[in-house]
């Protein structure tokens, strides 16, 4: 009997991410080759997709360096000290998770757009943010920023600040604490929270699609252009575009498994 | 004096964790902080090594006043409750770690860890990582990396607690002698009277965040000059009318008592010398407890613990036996004094 539910429960759990998971995937690669390597080839190499690309990748490096010094700096300001509105900061961290992208998109138009308060400010002084580049970035680094700090805040608060507190007691310098003491514990999990981050601004579209205005080979990323292929009919060059997505996507998961081991052999100590 | 504090106050909120603590430590002593928990023990030693500041009163070490001098100036070796040894450095970087904060040349570290490795006898384990030693060990390596900078003052926070007590009777005696042999002044926290008692050259006892009494370990022991002291030190147990008892008469003011197994001679019946100071009790209940037995006794309404040895005869519990209480501790709210049985006095001086 239980060796049945056993049965059951693991053909379950495989059926359906098959059906929900490897099934679309493979669709996608067998739908980028379907007319051959060459076609592939062309609609990847597009001028367009390129753009898209390099602004994908631009993006996400923006927001990989703010979230994580921001991570860092969070992680460290709420697990070692005792402060009024803690418990609250680290409410705020939260909200990406809960707020709809769109929604994050649309305060955004809401603040440096046409009928946002800051928009005489910008316009007076020259600054594009809605329907520029600094405005995908932003959304971006509005949607990952609880990453970091998320798989850090936990693992700096279990280890407590005992090692910390002794080698500030002998003198170390709060940089030299840092480096020899904080960073050996954290750094695997800085590092997955990384990846994560990584996997999830690559593929923003909600937030990004609201601010980016769709200016091909100026505001496009490639979540975006994917979409505009889509709805242009392109469907070859929109399934070889998703294959860039899938295939970077799939490296991150095996980047993150190895993380994930190297995580799991740290807790050790 | 070479440490000294004087009338420190400290709150946490509304918490007093110091309430006007003044003692001072004369050079070379090993001194034990000992006090239930939240007596406020802890706090003083992290105000002596920086890690809190008070909130008025002054701190002197060797004659200067250190409130305002940083934690990591004061020369303090500290050893922390659960180690805290760095765990991604090996045991050599472990006890490097000051000597290298503070610059020294390559060599000299070298040798000053060889030398710290070989007091703590773990040589030929220096590779090894902190989760891969004993808590034994780990203690060790933790006593030797807060010693390796030649710190002034060893503050040690409940040194014994996280170890099993096999091990922790051995590190006692371990770290008393070389404590001794290092000749550095130290203070160490516990919430443990015997281990405190083995340990320090000195004690004292905190309560409330204030300290109740200082001394001698054998000093604290039979001089109690407060109740609380009476009560956490030694085996006591509180006993009313204790003017029931031959050879004690009731003192003003003081109406209730203390009395430990160590007071309480238990005798076959008709053996005991003194037959007019003794009393008959009936045996209650026997404890085998390796080393001793312990026994507890009835005297007229009156139920006393004393000890016996193994070797000597056994009693039975039913058993009448002959009891003679050689001393008490009476005691009132604030004062505590001791009373030996008169019917003893004169002929035959006690020692416990």
């Amino acid at each position: 009997m239980e060796k049945a539910v056993k049965g059951a429960l693991i053909a379950a759990g495989a059926a359906f991410i098959f059906i929900m998971l490897i099934l679309p995937l493979a669709t996608v690669i067998v739908y980028a080759f379907r007319q051959g390597l060459e076609t592939f080839w062309q609609a990847v190499s597009e001028p367009y997709t390129l753009k898209a690309l390099q602004l994908t990748l631009l993006t996400t490096v923006i927001a990989l360096i703010v979230n994580t010094v921001f991570g860092i700096a969070a992680s460290w300001a709420i697990t070692r000290y005792h402060f009024k509105g803690r418990g609250l900061l680290t409410t705020l961290i939260d909200i990406p998770f809960s707020i709809s992208p769109v929604i994050a998109g649309l305060t955004f138009i809401l603040v440096f757009g046409r009928i946002g308060w800051a928009y005489p400010f910008l316009q007076a002084h020259d600054i594009k943010i809605v329907f520029a580049v600094p405005g995908i970035v932003l959304a971006t680094i509005f949607v990952t920023f609880p990453f970091v700090s998320r798989e850090m805040i936990p693992l700096m608060q279990s280890r407590g600040t005992d090692e910390e507190e002794a080698a500030a007691l002998m003198g170390a310098s709060w940089f030299t604490i840092y480096r020899k003491i904080t960073f050996p514990h954290i750094k695997w999990s800085l590092l997955y929270g990384i990846i994560l981050c990584t996997a999830r601004a690559m593929g923003e579209f909600g937030a990004v699609s609201v601010v980016s205005g769709h200016l091909r080979g100026k505001t496009n990323t490639l979540p975006l252009h994917v979409e505009i292929l889509f709805n242009e009919f392109h469907l070859t060059q929109a399934f070889a575009v998703s294959g860039i997505l899938v295939v970077i996507a799939v490296i991150v998961l095996i980047v993150r498994n190895i993380v994930e081991y190297k995580l799991e052999k740290g807790d050790e100590r | 004096m070479y440490v000294e504090l004087k009338s420190i106050y400290k709150y946490f909120g509304d918490f007093k964790a110091s309430d006007d603590v003044s003692f001072s430590i004369e050079k070379g002593k090993l001194v034990g902080l000992l006090g239930p928990s939240g007596s406020g023990k802890t706090t003083i030693l992290r105000m002596i090594a920086g890690l809190e500041a008070p909130d008025s009163g002054d701190i002197f070490v060797d004659g200067k006043r250190i409130n305002g001098i940083p934690a990591a100036k004061r020369g303090i070796g500290f050893v922390f409750q659960n180690y805290a040894l760095f765990r991604y450095m090996n045991v050599f970087d472990n006890i490097a770690f000051g000597l290298e904060i503070q610059k020294r040349d390559k060599k000299y570290i070298r040798s000053r860890v060889g030398e710290m490795i070989s007091l703590i006898g773990l040589t030929g384990l220096e590779k090894r990582f902190p989760y891969q030693l004993s808590g034994g060990q780990k203690q060790r390596v933790a006593f030797a990396r807060a010693l390796a900078p030649n710190p002034q003052l060893l503050m040690l926070d409940e040194p014994f607690a996280a170890i099993d007590a096999k091990v922790r009777k051995e590190l006692r005696s371990w770290l008393r002698e070389t404590i001794a042999k290092v000749g550095i002044t130290s203070i160490f926290v516990t919430h443990d009277q015997d281990e405190a008692i083995e340990v320090a050259d000195e004690i004292i006892i905190t309560n409330l965040g204030k300290v109740i009494q200082s001394g001698s370990p054998a000093e604290i022991y039979q001089n109690p000059r407060a109740p609380f002291v009476a009560r956490f030190i030694g085996e006591s147990a509180e006993i009313e009318n204790y003017s029931v008892f031959k050879g004690f008469f009731p003192v003003d003011g003081f109406e209730r008592a203390f009395i430990r197994p160590e007071f309480v001679g238990l005798f076959e019946l008709g053996t005991a010398q003194y037959a007019n100071s003794a009393e008959e009790g009936i045996v209650e209940d026997v404890f085998f407890r390796g080393g001793e037995m312990e026994l507890r006794v009835n005297v007229k309404g009156i139920r006393v613990i004393s000890r016996r040895s193994p070797a000597e005869l056994e009693m039975q519990v039913g058993e009448k036996v002959s009891v003679i209480v050689y001393r008490l501790y009476l005691f009132n709210d604030s004062e505590v004094k001791l009373v030996e049985n008169e019917g003893l006095i004169d002929r035959e001086p006690v020692f416990i």
